[in-house]
């Protein structure tokens, strides 16, 4: 997709009685957008974890992808069709669930409800079946697809929804959210299944969550939107690269070598830290040290290069190298972003692609999904 | 991935969703027969009690009368099929944000709608059909006055069923626009309890009521094809009415067509 | 110290009101449904009384009972259904609350359920139908040729209180099953249009049988039918013995009480909705 935008109208309403009272004669339009510009493409067997708190606007961004949306500008394709205006034509390509809502019908057998998806995605039998039974040796469905969908718990009907959105095959799936509210033993067992599209079938797959344990055993592509804008488009790698750098080494050094650190006659140039390194925090004898981040020309230091600067030059009674959190990662992601948008915004267009020409060509079955 | 089928699916098992959540809950099959009995024993005698000083009244003897209150008891049982126990009204559907998924298949949502509401009018006309044939086994009702009028008044009955399912279309595709489509629903549900004679035949009210109602397309349901059963609209009057429910029928249609390509342009769903 | 019950019952009401005076806000937001709510109400009263005027013009001697006695019996049942919807008139609805998975979130407050159903939104269309059943009613008594003294007045107001708790009660003892069958929507349905429709007329014009039936097994008898009978001097025809009938009101709040039991005793065997 290139440059998508969706801007919403709506009613302002006016506090108070008599506010209520105006609103309900004259009521007043404003207009927001929700989603600013946004660009990226997936390819098949591609799972792409598409990140960013609350209001972002990746909901809005889904349902353009779906065709659910009309972007108010900018353009979608999807295996080469255009989702909104070939909608029922792309409806065969793509799989969406939408966390908390289920297209199963609530008052039959979940077993049901795929046979009347089956006849109206117009899967031949044979088909159906097997994959009925490749989804239910992966999810365990057979247990309860008897019973009826409104008395299934969240983590059964969930999995059956995702079944349910599997079923015919599609290219691409949306996951809105799936995971949410479940039990780790499902949720396990979810991320099998999504391993298993992936890798085994060539599915592209869009997942939206909150959940980084779910991203970092997952994703292998992570696309951040923040106020309706990408903040980030790379791979998890990127991300703790650019916004929390990736690793801290924990040393414990010697009682004599801790003075040096901490005297306050000493300036903090004198304290001789290594080159790339910079000093995270210090608790007496237990110091963090913390990778400086790359600029222009001089690279970031390695881990191993790190780790014997700091054998070498102090007298280390321990050390150990922890990885960063992915969530102290992203939090600093959000944060940035806010910072940035209180900056006035430039009215002109589209901002410059910093992206590579993607190969959309002809050829739709050989790489790219969704541009 | 599959081919992708220029055409639509036929998907005939859409039709069969609610009639099959029927079936699998005996307790509700037994609960619909309840109160069927018990209605159609309530209005007979009612009207059995209404009649019990006069002969004929507006044009209707006592026989008539009875037959007609409990045929329509029986024919509100087609669209009496209510789906929001099962969450399946468009309305729940749109609160509840699943009406997305009405447009993420290759189905169009419209022949879906088709689809669900030819399926409940399949079933509840099962009901009628066995309702009728014990109605009638027991002489609880009368037959038709001839073999033309029963022929009129099935015409007329289907052209009335499309009526109502317009009316219903209607109604569900303002829940595109507005948040609550409850005040539609229950003017068009009044306005067709009243007008379509399910109270009471038409006959009884003032002439200028009955002339108004003629304009309108509710009677289409009821009225029409129930006096033409009973013989209180002569049969040569049959092709003129069966000619102006059919108009009403395709001009509703027309209006829903229009507004079905809006409203999937329209679709807001709340959240995120 | 423990606040009195006197204390502990005059905050429960003035809570009870702020969230009415809330609700009632909450229903202006939707500005042309409001409208439309209070107007559609009072339509489809007078609709009713279009309705039943018609059939009492065109067929005499409805089992011995004049227009104007007509006339009250309609009225009192119209303002009964009034009050009914404005005080409880959510309960009827209660399978969808239970299916929106509100009625678990009311458990986990410390206001007692039943309250919080009936609270759970202002019901709009109760107005319109309050408004025509009040003029209705003010009507009917002023075309009734009965002698209003204190005594008939004060078994009047009975009668009208007594109406209003027993359609509560048929209503709250149907929703006690929507607690566990979200079918029972279809009962409610289907007695609110029996009730709408043999509540209006004198049951003394069906058969013993029947009217027994709609005395005594769905007691719709109890709203208008037998309290506005003794009024009007046809207590020897109800059907039911004159104490009885007279007693109407009492019964109505005895059936009442009842019927909130079940209630009670159906929430306490609530599983949840799920997802």
């Amino acid at each position: 997709m290139r440059g998508l935008t969706k801007i919403f109208h709506t009613t302002v309403r006016r506090p108070g009685f008599a506010g209520a009272v105006r609103s309900l004669i004259a009521p007043q339009r404003a207009a927001k957008t929700v989603v600013r510009d946004v660009s990226f493409d997936v390819a098949r067997g591609e799972l792409l974890a598409l990140l960013g708190p609350n209001g972002a606007g990746k909901s809005t961004t889904i349902k353009m992808l779906t065709g659910i949306l009309t972007p108010t500008r900018g353009e979608v394709a999807v295996a080469g069709m255009n989702p909104h205006l070939d909608r029922r034509r792309n409806a065969g390509n793509i799989g969406a669930v939408f966390g908390q809502r289920t297209q199963l019908w609530w008052d039959l057998p979940a077993k049901e409800s795929f046979t009347i998806l089956r006849s109206i995605y117009g899967v031949p039998a044979e088909r159906h079946r097997a994959r009925l039974a490749e989804l239910d040796r992966l999810l365990e469905l057979s247990e309860f697809w008897d019973t009826r969908v409104r008395h299934l718990s969240l983590g059964q009907r969930v999995r059956c929804d995702l079944a349910a959105a599997l079923l015919h095959d599609p290219a691409i799936v949306f996951l809105d959210e799936p995971t949410i509210g479940m039990d780790v033993v499902v949720k396990e067992q979810v991320r099998g299944l999504l391993r298993h599209e992936v890798e085994q079938r060539g599915r592209a797959v869009l997942l939206t969550t909150h959940d980084m344990t779910e991203v970092e055993r997952l994703a292998e592509r992570v696309v951040l939107i923040n106020h309706g804008r990408i903040v980030l488009d790379g791979s998890l790698e990127e991300v703790r690269r650019e916004f929390g750098g990736t690793w801290r080494i924990h040393a414990t050094i010697a009682d004599s070598a801790a003075a040096a650190f901490s005297s306050p006659s000493q300036p903090v140039s004198a304290r001789d830290l290594p080159a790339g390194l910079e000093l995270f925090s210090q608790d007496r004898t237990e110091i963090v040290f913390a990778p400086v981040a790359a600029s222009g020309d001089t690279p970031a230091i390695t881990v191993p290069e790190a780790l014997r600067a700091v054998v070498d030059r102090y007298p280390i009674v321990g050390i150990s190298i922890e990885e960063t959190d992915l969530e102290d990662a992203m939090r600093a992601a959000y944060l940035r972003q806010g910072v940035a948008t209180a900056e006035p915004e430039p009215e002109s267009g589209p901002e410059p692609e910093t992206q590579p020409e993607p190969e959309i060509e002809a050829d739709h079955d050989a790489g790219q999904v969704v541009s | 991935m599959i081919e992708t089928p220029s055409r639509q699916p036929l998907a005939l098992r859409a039709a069969w969703i609610t009639p099959l959540g029927e079936l699998l809950a005996p307790p509700r099959i037994a609960a619909t027969a309840i109160r069927m009995v018990i209605q159609v024993f309530l209005v007979v005698y009612l009207w059995h009690g209404l009649y019990s000083h006069t002969s004929t009244n507006s044009g209707l003897d006592r026989g008539q009368a009875v037959t007609f209150a409990v045929l329509a008891v029986l024919i509100t049982r087609i669209r009496g099929l209510d789906r929001s126990a099962g969450r399946d009204t468009v309305f729940q559907h749109v609160a509840y944000g699943t009406i997305v998924y009405w447009f993420l298949r290759p189905l169009a949502p419209r022949r879906y709608y088709v689809l669900r509401a030819l399926g409940d009018q399949a079933y509840g006309s099962a009901w009628v059909v066995v309702g009728y044939a014990a109605c009638l086994a027991s002489g609880v009702i009368e037959p038709p006055a001839s073999g033309t009028a029963a022929v009129a008044c099935a015409a007329s009955l289907l052209l009335g069923q499309a009526v109502l399912y317009e009316l219903t279309l209607l109604t569900d595709l303002m829940c595109f626009w507005t948040t609550h489509n409850n005040s539609a629903v229950q003017m068009i549900q009044f306005a067709q309890n009243l007008l379509s004679g399910a109270y009471a035949p038409l006959w009884y009210f003032p002439a200028w009521f009955i002339t108004m109602s003629s304009f309108l397309p509710f009677q289409s349901t009821l009225n029409t094809p129930l006096s033409l059963y009973i013989g209180r609209i002569p049969v040569r009057q049959a092709p003129g009415d069966l000619l102006f429910q059919a108009a009403w029928v395709a001009g509703l249609a027309l209006i829903s067509r229009l507004l079905w390509d809006r409203a999937a342009r329209r679709v807001a769903v709340q959240g995120g | 110290m423990r606040p009195t019950m006197w204390r502990r019952f005059t905050e429960a009401w003035s809570v009870a009101w702020q969230i009415t005076a809330l609700n009632f806000r909450a229903q202006l937001e939707y500005r042309a449904e409001f409208l439309i709510q209070i107007a559609f109400g009072i339509v489809w009263q007078l609709s009713i009384i279009v309705f039943a005027a018609v059939l009492l013009a065109k067929f005499s001697g409805m089992g011995g009972w004049t227009s104007s006695q007509i006339l009250l019996l309609v009225a009192t049942r119209m303002l009964c259904n009034g009050l009914y919807v404005l005080y409880c008139g959510s309960v009827f609805s209660l399978a969808f609350l239970v299916q929106q998975g509100f009625v678990d979130g009311f458990l986990l407050r410390p206001m007692p359920v039943f309250r919080q159903v009936q609270l759970v939104a202002f019901q709009t269309n109760g107005i319109g139908d309050l408004l025509v059943g009040v003029g209705l009613f003010a009507g009917a008594i002023a075309r009734s040729p009965l002698d209003w003294t204190a005594g008939r007045i004060a078994y009047l107001a009975a009668g009208v209180i007594g109406g209003t708790l027993l359609i509560t009660a048929v209503f709250t003892a149907v929703s006690a099953a929507a607690l566990h069958f979200p079918a029972s929507w279809y009962w409610s349905l289907w007695i609110g249009e029996v009730s709408a429709t043999f509540g209006s007329y004198p049951l003394s014009i069906l058969p013993r049988a029947v009217g027994e039936l709609l005395t005594w097994l769905l007691p719709i008898a109890f709203i208008a039918y037998l309290p506005v009978g003794v009024l009007t001097g046809h207590g020897a025809g109800l059907g039911v013995p004159v104490a009885v009938a007279a007693c109407a009101p009492l019964a109505a709040l005895a059936m009442y009480v009842g019927s909130r039991l079940l209630w009670n005793w159906s929430l306490r065997h609530y599983t949840g909705v799920n997802g």
